[in-house]
């Protein structure tokens, strides 16, 4: 895979011929013409995974797809809806029903007796509007409004911390190749950190100093996400940077 | 600051060594530059130099369409807004939306549809904004440029890029490229827009006066000129992250040359006392960059790599030199398409981080 992968950094451009060979096949932002040729849709950088041309785009919009994780800010309200904004071209749906639990009350008997719902408190009023939740998709398609729950895992209202926005194309590289460059982040700068396919990162450091390090790098990884050897260039700066700043 | 020409115009378009009054040959385009990535809030702009003219194009989109009933259940809309600046041409241009701009947005969005996927917006709008700061003659042309430069740089997906580019006719010979003054006082003009890929034509004016054979004369001039306009655009697009690039290598070399150092004092002070950040980084490195195909290694990371260095000083000496073969390899494979694949990440439960995500 490596050696395959090594020649393939090319920056490509819309409508250039990026392979002939009727063997290959075109993969994702790749179309093949009449005349056989594969040709690019995008500015992006060309790939061969077996045989597929692939081209990952340097830059685009976030297309929600099935249980990606998300970070949406409520920006309009219906009386039995949210509506949040997840940086995506439809406004993400929260039903006040996927939003909070349900509380249920026992009859003094074991839950197999059966149990009876407590009356609701009027969910709508939870949230306000401009609050930020890390959310799931759980449904949507290219043509209807994704709908989302902040029930689970590591879901719900961000009640501190930080967010921030970058390209979601530039997502992967903040994750890392086996999740190596947020490794590296969370290990040396103390933080938590929690990346959305949106393009959004909740991030919490462990002061403001460590705290504005911590965006810079992750702009400095937005910007040069294209460049190869980036773990290293990003620690090496991470490191001078915090003795220069006296951060421990 | 331009040459006041009185109304109505001399006719004369050529000095008497035969060139254009700018100096130019028939066939030779005007000076021609560009930039992608000028406006931070668009998604994609661009910054055309076309002779005189100045040109911004900045696109949104795909997003929500308002009012909701231009939208369509089956495509996505363009919509081109085509502005000049008052202070664009020499006498005030009122601000408002005339006519003209009307004309030009709406040819320029026929020229561009043809090389988008706007089958895949379904209910959504691309929204293509062109300012012209200053005007001299083939604007539309310029922004139909700018505009397909813009969109380029979006990442909306396109079949080709195309190039405005014009032809026309003064004092009896064709000409490619008209400046302000030949396009008053000319015969003819014929603005093109040339989708690059197939060299076929999605816009064609014509205003004037031609035989067939000079049309077909113009018609070479525009692909050509076409041509390498298309390059400078090629350059442009690339130029963007190609800058970047140069960037990390320069300072790719800073570092090689500053790691023998850091190796030294990073082995010293393991032989003291183990720096628990820095020798914790490095065996996540190599753990992660080495575990590169079994799975079971992938998923025995996270725990191995939040260890706190209880080995000795020795191991750890062995785990940087380990870094320092490896990490040359990986620095390679490191792309952002290699690991354009979040979902194959295992997930991480890291001490220090009770909410967040490892993906």
């Amino acid at each position: 895979m490596s050696a395959e992968n090594k020649q393939i950094r090319e920056i490509v451009t819309p409508g250039q011929v990026i392979a002939s060979d009727p063997e290959l096949m075109a993969g994702r932002g790749a179309i093949r013409e009449a005349n056989g040729d594969i040709v690019s849709v995008f500015v992006g950088l060309k790939e061969i995974r077996g045989k597929y041309v692939n081209v990952v785009p340097l830059n685009g919009l976030y297309n929600p797809q099935i249980g990606d994780k998300v970070i949406g800010r409520v920006i309009a309200k219906t009386p039995v809806k949210f509506l949040l904004d997840i940086n995506s071209k439809f406004l993400g749906i929260l039903k006040p029903s996927d939003a909070f639990k349900r509380s249920h009350r026992t009859r003094g008997y074991p839950k197999t007796m059966g149990t009876y719902r407590l009356p609701r408190e009027n969910d709508m009023d939870k949230l306000k509007m401009g609050d930020m939740l890390i959310c799931k998709v759980l449904s949507g398609s290219r043509t209807e409004e994704p709908t989302l729950t902040s029930l689970g895992q590591e879901l719900g209202l961000i009640t501190e911390g930080l967010v921030i926005a970058i390209a979601s194309t530039k997502i992967p590289r903040v994750i890392g190749k086996k999740g190596s460059m947020i490794a590296l982040l969370k290990n040396l700068l103390h933080c938590k950190i929690f990346v959305a396919q949106n393009g959004r990162i909740w991030i919490h450091g462990r002061n403001p100093e460590s705290e504005r390090l911590l965006i810079e790098v992750i702009y400095k990884i937005e910007r040069e996400a294209h460049t190869t050897g980036l773990t290293d260039r990003v620690k090496a700066y991470i490191i001078k940077e915090k003795k220069n700043r006296g951060i421990k | 600051m331009p040459i006041l020409v009185p109304e109505p115009h001399d006719e004369v378009c050529f000095r008497e060594d035969g060139k254009r009054l700018d100096g130019r040959a028939v066939d030779e385009l005007r000076p021609f530059s560009c930039e992608v990535g000028v406006i931070k809030n668009a998604q994609g702009s661009a910054l055309v130099r076309h002779g005189k003219n100045l040109i911004y194009a900045a696109i949104y989109g795909p997003r929500e369409v308002h009012p909701r009933h231009l939208a369509r259940p089956d495509r996505g809309i363009l919509r081109v807004y085509y502005r000049m600046a008052t202070f664009s041409v020499h006498e005030r241009k009122s601000p408002a939306p005339n006519r003209r701009e009307n004309e030009i947005s709406k040819v320029i969005r026929e020229a561009l549809e043809p090389v988008l996927f706007l089958e895949a917006y379904p209910d959504s709008q691309i929204e293509v904004y062109i300012e012209v700061i200053a005007a001299d003659g083939g604007t539309r042309c310029a922004s139909t440029t700018a505009a397909s430069l813009a969109l380029a740089d979006a990442g909306i997906p396109m079949k080709s890029m195309v190039v405005g580019v014009a032809a026309g006719k003064a004092q009896g010979k064709v000409l490619l490229d008209l400046g302000d003054k030949e396009d008053k006082v000319g015969q003819a003009d014929i603005p093109c827009v040339v989708v690059m890929k197939d060299k076929s034509i999605s816009l064609l004016q014509f205003d004037g006066e031609m035989t067939l054979e000079e049309m077909k004369l113009g018609f070479e001039y525009v692909l050509k000129g076409a041509e390498i306009i298309y390059q400078k655009q090629l350059e442009a697009l690339r130029e963007k992250y190609n800058k970047i690039s140069r960037q990390a290598e320069i300072e790719d070399a800073e570092l090689s040359k500053e790691t023998p150092k850091e190796e030294k004092t990073a082995s010293e002070s393991t032989d003291t006392a183990v720096s628990p950040e820095s020798s914790d980084i490095f065996k996540s490195d190599v753990e992660a960059e080495s575990a590169e195909n079994t799975r079971s290694a992938e998923i025995n990371e996270t725990p191995e790599a939040s260890e706190t260095p209880s080995t000795e000083g020795s191991e750890t000496k062995t785990s940087q030199e380990d870094v320092s073969s490896v990490g040359k390899e990986a620095k390679e494979e490191n792309t952002l398409s290699e690991e354009s694949a979040p979902s194959e990440v295992p997930p991480q439960a890291g001490e220090d981080n009770p909410t967040g995500d490892d993906k």
